[in-house]
């Protein structure tokens, strides 16, 4: 029983961190992001091994990915780990189209029919070679990213830029195995990793703030009504480390755990990351509001994530659902409430 | 990182498990008396096994046993749904407390006892006045010849009247700083100066008590870690209980929420299955910081501010929980039932006893955060 990284895992966090840090100014961030600059690192990412990183496990996936969310790397990264992980074999770059225009949030009943119709919200599909596409029948085929109409979408997140996809017949690979279900939890682990870092880099901004900013001659952070914003961003922050490293290890090593483990830390980390970065724009008051400020784009990118790869309401439905029973399949022993 | 348990491990959880199967006591009946007498039994029967002092040395009647297989034991109490032993303060706060600061004359008295539950322990440390600011306590305690004469009232004071000793915060010195003038004392509570009159609560249970000391009587050998250090000795006690209470609130949660889930089951209100999946979802986040604060506390040998966030976690856990409970059970929830309707009311001072939800936030925020004091 150790609940704490191996020192490797500590060496890939720690080398991640510098490595990110050194290459993803909040200058340079803003310079992809909103000035639309090309990402330049992707090669550097390639050498470091990370597009391959969850050969090692999924605790070593979610350490980079945790990393990359405190980054706030606008990285093509963590759509390239969500293709490869649904289709081992892809080469060259990848990302994931799963949400249909008009569909549920979902994500494990897609509508389309194989392969026509319109998907959204897929990240980064402009420097994809292959489109990772869900389909109805809960079908996953590889199609290339040349073989459909990608145009551009307005991302809120724009580390993160968003495109519909257009599939008018197009010809896919239909991807087959058992590892499907593996594959989605791992990939709700890696969002819920990512969040964990966005919380924890936010946390430490707000805490910062409320040291050096005074008001009434003191210290805000002197105030309860800030201290204890701060407290409750460290406990969420902390739960999510805690529920997300449990899941990533429930991956690697304990299968029978991982379902209920995935879908415990996507939603509790998607919530985690949302309710620290508002509250610490409240911390920071009207500056925290300004688009000079960079907090928004720690909020923006945590409300995306927590809609990405499915949401903390679908994912607590989930949990319910392997509680509670399914609603849609009532069973004779249901008992009466109360 | 690895969450699995070694073989040595495993094979205590087996014996464990299968032993509680084999004496698990059956449904604890619901008045305070008869149920006090329930877990006194209970507490007997797992100390004839050498399981009530689990962690404790085995020189002093526990099994030696390590932090994890502490929470082990806790986990497997919740699984079998087994009751809680009766003389919790004693083993969770003052033997710990007399194992760190206790001379060998007061272990050798004072251990064997709380262990058998022949004597039960209670905590006179709040006052009227001192709730949050406990070093602002009161009560007096003036040397005579060779003993203390205590003059004061507490509050609180769980067990009370089915108390043997009572570990009483006093002040010792008036004119020192208030941490530094209190001892830590061993008082016996069948004596003509200790008053307990029980103090009914929202519930309308008096599990709590008032307690008066008009010239108590404590031998001056029941000082515990030396005259004036009592601040010193009081916190230990604290971090005892809150670093060995996460493990134990844990598992109560995790009980309480297969009961509920047992009553909602098949359920397809979504609000309800929301409601009760976040529950879930945070008594595992609760259970997992568990974890992490005891790798914390085995590396550095100190508890973590896991214990913090812990008890502050579990009280907004259970609150929440017997809310749900309540609002599923609808326009009945209007009527007293002996579960639900309790445990409701009872969670409205989760988060005010064993610290304020308010002093925990404000010991994350300072200790760990580094945010200045206001």
């Amino acid at each position: 029983m150790n609940f704490d990284l191996t020192e490797d895992q500590r060496e890939i966090k720690r080398t991640a961190r510098e490595f990110l840090a050194s290459r993803y100014t909040m200058e340079k961030i803003r310079a992809i992001a909103l000035d639309g600059q090309p990402d330049p690192h992707w090669d550097e990412i390639a050498e470091l091994g990370w597009p391959d990183i969850a050969e090692y496990g999924i605790l070593e996936l979610a350490v980079v990915a945790e990393e990359m969310g405190y980054a706030l790397a606008p990285s093509p990264l963590a759509a390239h780990w969500a293709a490869k992980l649904l289709h081992p074999g892809l080469e060259g770059r990848g990302t994931v189209a799963m949400w249909d225009e008009d569909g549920s949030a979902d994500p494990e009943t897609p509508t389309m029919k194989a392969l026509t119709g319109v998907k959204i919200a897929v990240p980064n599909a402009d420097v994809a070679d292959t489109l990772v596409v869900t389909a109805e029948g809960g079908r996953h085929f590889a199609v290339k990213a040349s073989d459909a109409d990608v145009q551009p979408a307005r991302a809120m997140d724009a580390t993160r830029p968003l495109f519909t996809v257009r599939f008018d017949g197009a010809d896919g690979e239909e991807l087959t195995g058992d590892h499907f279900g593996r594959a989605w939890h791992a990939i709700a682990v890696m969002a819920a990793a990512e969040s964990v870092g966005v919380a924890a880099r936010v946390t430490g901004m707000a805490v910062d703030y409320a040291k050096e900013r005074k008001q009434f001659g003191r210290a805000i952070g002197s105030y309860q009504a800030v201290s204890h914003a701060c407290a409750q961003m460290f406990l969420e922050t902390e739960g999510a480390r805690s529920v997300t490293y449990w899941a990533a290890w429930a991956l690697d090593h304990e299968p029978e755990q991982a379902f209920m483990a995935a879908n415990i830390a996507k939603a509790y980390a998607s919530d985690a990351a949302v309710n620290v970065c508002r509250s610490a724009l409240q911390v920071h008051g009207g500056i925290g509001f300004t688009w000079e400020h960079d907090l928004h784009l720690f909020l923006k990118r945590a409300e995306a994530n927590a809609h990405a790869f499915g949401d903390a309401r679908w994912h607590r439905e989930q949990v319910a659902a392997a509680l509670l029973g399914d609603p849609r399949e009532p069973t004779a022993s249901a008992a009466p409430v109360a | 990182m690895d969450l699995t348990l070694s073989p040595a491990e495993e094979e205590f959880r087996d014996q464990l498990r299968s032993w509680i199967g084999d004496n698990h006591p059956g449904r604890e009946p619901d008045s305070d008396d008869e149920s006090f007498a329930f877990r006194r039994d209970w507490q007997r029967k797992l100390n004839d096994r050498g399981w009530a002092g689990l962690t404790w040395p085995e020189r002093y009647g526990g099994a030696g046993a390590t932090q994890i297989e502490q929470a082990i034991f806790f986990e497997e109490i919740a699984r079998a749904r087994a009751p809680q032993m009766a003389n919790v303060l004693g083993l969770t706060m003052g033997g710990p407390t007399l194992i760190a600061h206790g001379t060998d004359d007061q272990k050798e008295r004072f251990l064997g006892p709380i262990l058998s539950a022949d004597e039960i322990w209670c905590q006179g440390f709040s006052e009227p006045e001192s709730g949050s600011d406990l070093a602002s306590l009161k009560t007096r305690a003036v040397l005579k010849g060779d003993e203390y004469i205590v003059t004061g009232q507490k509050v609180w004071t769980t067990f009370a009247h089915q108390s043997k000793w009572c570990m009483l915060l006093a002040r010792t010195d008036q004119d020192a700083p208030k941490h530094r003038g209190l001892t830590y004392f061993l008082l016996d509570m069948e004596q003509d100066g200790v008053e307990v009159r029980p103090l009914v609560q929202i519930t309308g249970e008096a599990e709590f008590n008032e307690l008066f000391l008009e010239e108590a009587r404590i031998p001056a050998d029941n000082v515990i870690g030396g005259v004036d250090n009592g601040w010193r000795v009081a916190i230990t006690t604290l971090m005892h209980e809150r670093a060995g209470l996460a493990f134990a609130l844990q598992a109560r949660v995790q009980i309480a929420l297969g009961e509920l889930a047992d009553e909602l089951r098949g359920s397809d209100d979504p609000v309800i299955r929301q409601r009760f999946a976040q529950l879930a979802i945070e008594a595992q986040v609760l259970r997992l910081l568990a974890y992490r604060g005891l790798t914390t506390a085995m590396k550095s040998g100190e508890p973590g501010p896991e214990g913090s966030l812990g008890k502050w976690l579990w009280a907004d856990i259970n609150q929440d929980l017997t809310t749900l409970a309540m609002d599923a059970r609808g326009p009945a929830a209007q009527l007293v039932d002996d579960t639900w309707t309790y445990r409701f009311l009872r969670a409205r001072a989760n988060s005010i006893e064993g610290g304020t939800t308010e002093i925990l936030k404000n010991i994350v925020a300072e200790r760990v955060l580094g945010l200045p004091r206001g």
